[in-house]
């Protein structure tokens, strides 16, 4: 039984609660606790996680860190923790951006409702999301998957887009129908596993690799299970929660969504589908790889259009988790492996781009892209250097220059698919090439649709090379709501005080030293971890491939032979 | 009513002579009296209550005696399950030999087995709730000083109960069909006590229910009895004529026709609502928990003990139930505007959920199984619903609308009454099996394990649907607690703030409190806080003892059951 692991779930989990039913947290007054509590909680969830690390999870398939209890006696399950090669990338980075977030909430925009809530629910996610991501059950694991449901779907309903009530409304309940939905597929078919294995314990079901469950039940599992995480991923066409739950998340929700709760849909499939039910997966595997195609090409191209910055990223996370998911469906070690470092790199790449879509939001009321515009002969570079400066690194690691982080997981994605065992998966050889070139082209529209945000972020100009029109000038006025005179601070801010701006970070407040345009202290430092996550994995990809190639090895089987 | 009470008291007894006489003809032998504790128990109390009623008179003396014999007759059934625990004990059997133990060759009118108790528990543990919550009522009839409303209640609820305890160990026809009576007949009694024209309507139609369900529940244990030759739940099928099978399987499915209606499952349901609504909320509560404990006894005793060589066929009948129950009574709750309407459809959708395990009993070994897992399920409903039910009475005492009240009446319960709303929250949360109310997943859990094992797809396409529609059902009501509502100027006179939450508008529309202007700093006003704590102290005055320990019962339960899910998993153990 290790410490370590409890501590990971209990810090969150338990300080959530703690947050919630502690009298002195409540109203105005409970604040600076309520950001003591959940600042500590995060930061020592991430030391937890780094001194699991410490212990080298990944040096051995056996079970370094493991908790390991009886739990549901009636259906066989136990409360089987376990941190291995595999989780320990998704746990640190979940941790960390636990810690982020929190910070961000407590020390950044305030809102009306009070940050009491806000930091209860997303210390409930990251505890969720810890749990899933450590669980060696299948029924924890699914207990676990449930966990963040509710508390994101309060963050969208809530805290959300607080201009648009209605939006914020149909996002969070399309968000949890479609997740609810899934979830339950993903149990039928978890269930369909225990029943026909007699087993609920994953250890087991991987050194199985499936012998013992017939062919026509591994292919109906392998279904249900993947359809069920895909709706999490999301694979396409199931996508489309995920577009309006970003647009409508607060920023902090939106960082916890695209870093943590979709890498539980893919995690899923790398840990409970493709060792577990091993044949059935290579069956359906060509029609996963090929959604996940689609999925890179119609993000990329609604990309191409999308005029919001928020919804942008949303679609681009789709497109990136395309790449995920033909990582996955070649089942080779090079795209598994792939598939998990896209995982780490989009967490980390796609949370620091909503950081700062939701900063422009805060400051202009909108993500529109003609806010980008904004400056005095360039573009928003000119006005907001540190602002304009974390988005630049967040495009340019996320149409995958090598070098930065998103670059090593989608080349080994692409790689794998080359790779894909033409025998095994039934599709033939040709199939998976096309896959792999259609890929790599997906990701000249990915070039596309960024460096057509590059181009009005750092020159001020539209697509055509042309000034901007008057009409987005006005748009950018108005929004900004003061004269575009970056140093001077509207007199009638002043007075109106926080109303005219309540949800502008509290230390760009009128009468802050900092100008208000560009990042504030929070953001910088929410932001520049990011910065430097999204690029030390690019130049060091072997720290992340390392930790993760003995247990993607192990769950393929390699060294038994099977593949 | 008195006609009601002189029928409705003695049933429990002669349920248990009915058994009786079925052995007396082979000499009677010794009976297991410490077996038929937890049935007698609540029967006895209600004797003792008729006695001295009569007696004292119905006017006389205040009502505190009366609730502490029927809680007395209550926890006593209760405390006599405890020493039961072990091997099953059945008494009434066919053979003089039997007494302790019990083996499969004998047929035995009443065992007390993991069942039996289970479900006894249940049934018990349900009632004690449901008689705190009318005892805590503030209004007559069923609270209040005036006597004789409260002897009449606690009697009806107790033979009711007592019923329904039997029902649990009854093992052939005529003490099933005598307890699912008693357990049937004293609610329309129940559900009358509001002597007005809704109360009339809502008991008339439980009337009219209640003898439709008997005569097909009857009926069919006719049909059985004629092909089997004997009234043992187990009895084989005479091999006399060639055709008895068709027979014994049109008797069964009278008999789940019957029982059918007291579960409310859909095309047996239309009572539900009407009667719901227009009986008090505490009995609507009684309803939805006891009375669906005896159905789904009744199911399982008829289907599950009674044939479960023909699983294969029943299995389907159920699943088709569960199927048109759950859809039927989710989209129907989603269009609901008050709360009792609204947990009176949930609990036709709950009821399809507790029978659906049962269609995962395609083979005789699976009987058990989807057994077990149906009672597992009814275990986390029951919890949940109860839990519900008491946040709704405790509201519908200082609302306007009484029992009627809206949904909009739960607008920002969450700032105006916190405990309460945390309440609430968590059982809807429970029945929508969403964490953090984990026993409901876990119940969901359960109840889909028989089905999937069984490869019904079908029937699991039909309940990922309805998991979505029982998410938004319950979200809807839920989201409801934390809205916004149009909120008092903090400056305002704290009197404005005591003001009932019910009158509120829908909050749909309502946009954000805005912050006022001294908030630069991010902080709210003071004022706020003071007021809210004045309003609490004002709802703490407002919740009655009994229903405070309501309450606390019900999200105890709640909170041990989601802390634990062991116990949703494996009932009987």
């Amino acid at each position: 039984m290790s410490v370590l692991l409890v501590l990971l779930l209990v810090v969150p989990l338990g300080s959530a609660l703690l947050v919630l039913l502690l009298p002195a947290a409540r109203g105005p007054r409970g604040e600076p606790l309520v950001r003591t509590i959940g600042v500590s909680a995060g930061a020592v969830t991430v030391l937890v996680s780094l001194l699991a690390l410490t212990r080298r999870p990944w040096s051995s398939t056996d079970a370094v860190l493991e908790v390991d209890v009886p739990w549901i006696p009636g259906l066989g399950a136990r409360m089987h923790l376990l941190l291995d090669g595999i989780s320990a990338p998704l746990v640190v980075l979940t941790a960390v951006l636990g810690l982020l977030v929190v910070v961000l909430v407590t020390s950044g925009a305030s809102s009306p409702r009070g940050s009491r809530g806000l930091v209860a629910c997303l210390l409930a996610v990251e505890g969720g999301a810890l749990a899933t991501f450590t669980a060696a059950d299948l029924i924890v694991f699914f207990v676990a998957f449930e966990v963040v449901l509710v508390p994101m779907w309060a963050v969208i309903r809530w805290w959300g887009d607080p201009h648009d009530e209605r939006g914020r409304r149909d996002a969070a309940t399309r968000f949890i129908l479609f997740t609810a939905g899934g979830s339950v597929v993903l149990l039928l078919g978890l269930l369909l596993v225990v029943a026909a294995s007699g087993t609920t314990d994953v250890v087991a079901l991987v050194s199985r690799q499936g012998d013992g469950i017939s062919q026509p039940v591994q292919l109906t599992a392998a279904v249900l299970l993947l359809l069920g995480l895909a709706v999490k991923v999301p694979v396409w066409p199931l996508h489309t929660w995920l577009p309006p739950a970003h647009t409508a998340a607060p920023t902090a929700g939106s960082i916890l969504l695209a870093g943590v709760l979709l890498k539980m849909g893919s995690y899923g499939m790398v840990r409970f589908v493709v060792p577990v039910v091993p044949d059935g997966f290579a069956r359906v595997s060509p029609v996963l790889g090929a959604l996940g195609v689609v999925g890179i090409f119609w993000a990329g191209l609604a990309c191409l259009v999308e005029r919001d910055l928020k919804r942008l990223v949303a679609f681009s996370s789709v497109a990136h988790m395309g790449f995920v998911a033909l990582g996955i469906a070649s089942g080779t070690p090079q795209g598994l492996q792939g598939a998990l470092f896209a995982n780490v790199a989009h967490g980390i790449i796609t949370s620091l781009l909503f950081l700062v879509a939701g900063g422009l939001k805060a400051r202009y009321g909108s993500a529109d892209l003609r806010v980008l515009l904004i400056g005095a002969g360039g573009g928003l570079r000119d006005r907001s250097p540190r602002l304009g400066g974390m988005l630049v690194v967040g495009c340019i690691a996320g149409l995958g220059l090598p070098g930065l982080a998103g670059f090593w997981g989608e080349f080994l994605a692409v790689y794998g698919a080359w790779q894909a065992d033409p025998v095994s998966t039934g599709a033939p050889q040709g199939f998976w090439r096309t896959l792999a070139a259609l890929a790599v082209l997906g990701t000249v529209l990915a070039s596309a649709y960024l460096l057509r945000v590059l181009r009005r972020l750092w020159h001020g100009e539209l697509e055509d090379g042309a000034a901007p029109t008057e009409p987005d000038v006005e748009l950018v006025r108005s929004a900004q709501g003061a004269p575009s005179d970056a140093a001077h601070v509207d007199p009638a801010m002043l007075e109106s005080g926080a109303r005219a701006a309540p949800h502008l970070p509290r230390d760009l407040r009128p009468g802050s030293r900092w100008r208000r345009d560009d990042a504030s202290p929070v953001e910088v430092v929410v932001g520049l971890p990011l910065v430097v996550l999204s690029i030390v994995p690019g130049l060091l990809p072997w720290l992340l491939l390392a930790t993760t190639e003995p247990a993607v090895r192990h769950l393929l089987a390699v060294d038994r032979g099977f593949v | 009513m008195i006609t009601a009470l002189a029928v409705a008291a003695p049933m429990p007894l002669l349920a248990l002579q009915a058994a009786s006489a079925d052995v007396a003809r082979q000499g009677v032998q010794h009976v297991a009296w410490t077996a038929l504790g937890p049935a007698l128990a609540p029967a006895v109390a209600a004797l003792v209550l008729l006695a001295v009623d009569a007696v004292v008179g119905p006017r006389r003396g205040g009502g505190w005696w009366r609730d502490a014999v029927a809680m007395t007759g209550l926890l006593a059934g209760l405390l006599l399950v405890a020493p039961l625990g072990g091997e099953a004990r059945a008494t009434f059997c066919a053979s003089p030999s039997s007494g302790e133990g019990v083996s499969a060759n004998v047929a035995c009118g009443y065992v007390a087995s993991p069942l039996t108790l289970a479900l006894q528990v249940l049934v018990l543990s349900a009632a004690v709730i449901c008689l705190l919550l009318a005892v805590g009522q503030r209004h007559a009839p069923t609270g209040g000083s005036s006597g004789a409303p409260r002897t009449e209640h606690h009697l009806l609820l107790l033979a009711t109960t007592a019923g329904a305890c039997v029902l649990a160990g009854a093992r052939d026809y005529a003490t099933l069909a005598v307890a699912f009576e008693t357990a049937s007949l004293p609610v329309i009694g129940l559900v009358a006590l509001r002597r007005d024209g809704r109360g009339a309507e809502a008991g008339l139609k439980l009337l009219l229910t209640a003898v439709l369900s008997f005569a097909l529940l009857v009926l069919g244990i006719a049909l059985v009895y004629a092909s089997t030759g004997s009234l043992h739940l187990a009895a084989p099928v005479s091999a006399a004529l060639p055709d008895l099978d068709l027979l014994h399987g049109v008797g069964l499915a009278l008999a789940v026709a019957g029982i059918a209606f007291k579960l409310s499952l859909v095309p047996f349901h239309a009572w539900t609502p009407d009667t719901y609504a227009g009986a008090p909320a505490p009995i609507a509560a009684f309803l939805a928990t006891v009375s669906k404990v005896a159905g789904l006894t009744a199911i399982v005793l008829v289907l599950g003990v009674g044939a479960p060589d023909l699983g294969p066929s029943w299995s389907r009948l159920a699943g088709a139930l569960a199927a048109v129950t759950m859809t039927v009574g989710n989209l129907v709750a989603l269009r609901q505007r008050t709360a009792v309407r609204l947990l009176a459809w949930s609990t036709v959708a709950q009821a399809g959920w507790v029978v659906l395990p049962l269609a995962g009993a395609v083979t005789p070994h699976r009987v058990p199984a989807a057994a077990t897992a149906s009672i597992g399920y009814l275990l986390a409903y029951v919890v949940a619903t109860l839990t519900a039910f008491a946040v709704v009475v405790v509201l519908a005492q200082t609302h306007p609308d009484g029992d009627r009240h809206p949904l909009a009446a739960y607008d920002g319960l969450l700032r105006t009454r916190p405990a309460l709303a945390a309440v609430l929250g968590f059982a809807l949360l429970c029945l929508a099996g969403l964490p953090p109310g984990v026993m409901g997943l876990v119940a969901k859990v359960v109840a889909l394990g028989p089905v999937v094992a069984a490869h019904a797809w079908v029937l699991t396409a039909v309940a990922v649907l309805n998991v979505v529609l029982g998410v938004a059902v319950y979200l809807r009501w839920g989201a409801r607690l934390v809205a916004s509502v149009p909120d008092v100027e903090p400056s305002a006179e704290p009197a404005t703030a005591r003001q009932p939450v019910g009158g509120a508008t829908p909050s749909d529309d309502v946009s954000w409190v805005p912050n006022p202007a001294g908030a630069a700093g991010g902080s709210l006003p003071g004022g706020t806080a003071t007021s809210e704590r004045a309003l609490g102290a004002d709802v703490r005055t407002a919740i009655s003892v009994p229903h405070g320990v309501a309450l606390l019962l019900g999200i105890a339960g709640c909170v041990v059951l989601s802390l634990l899910p062991a116990l949703v998993a494996n009932p009987l153990g």
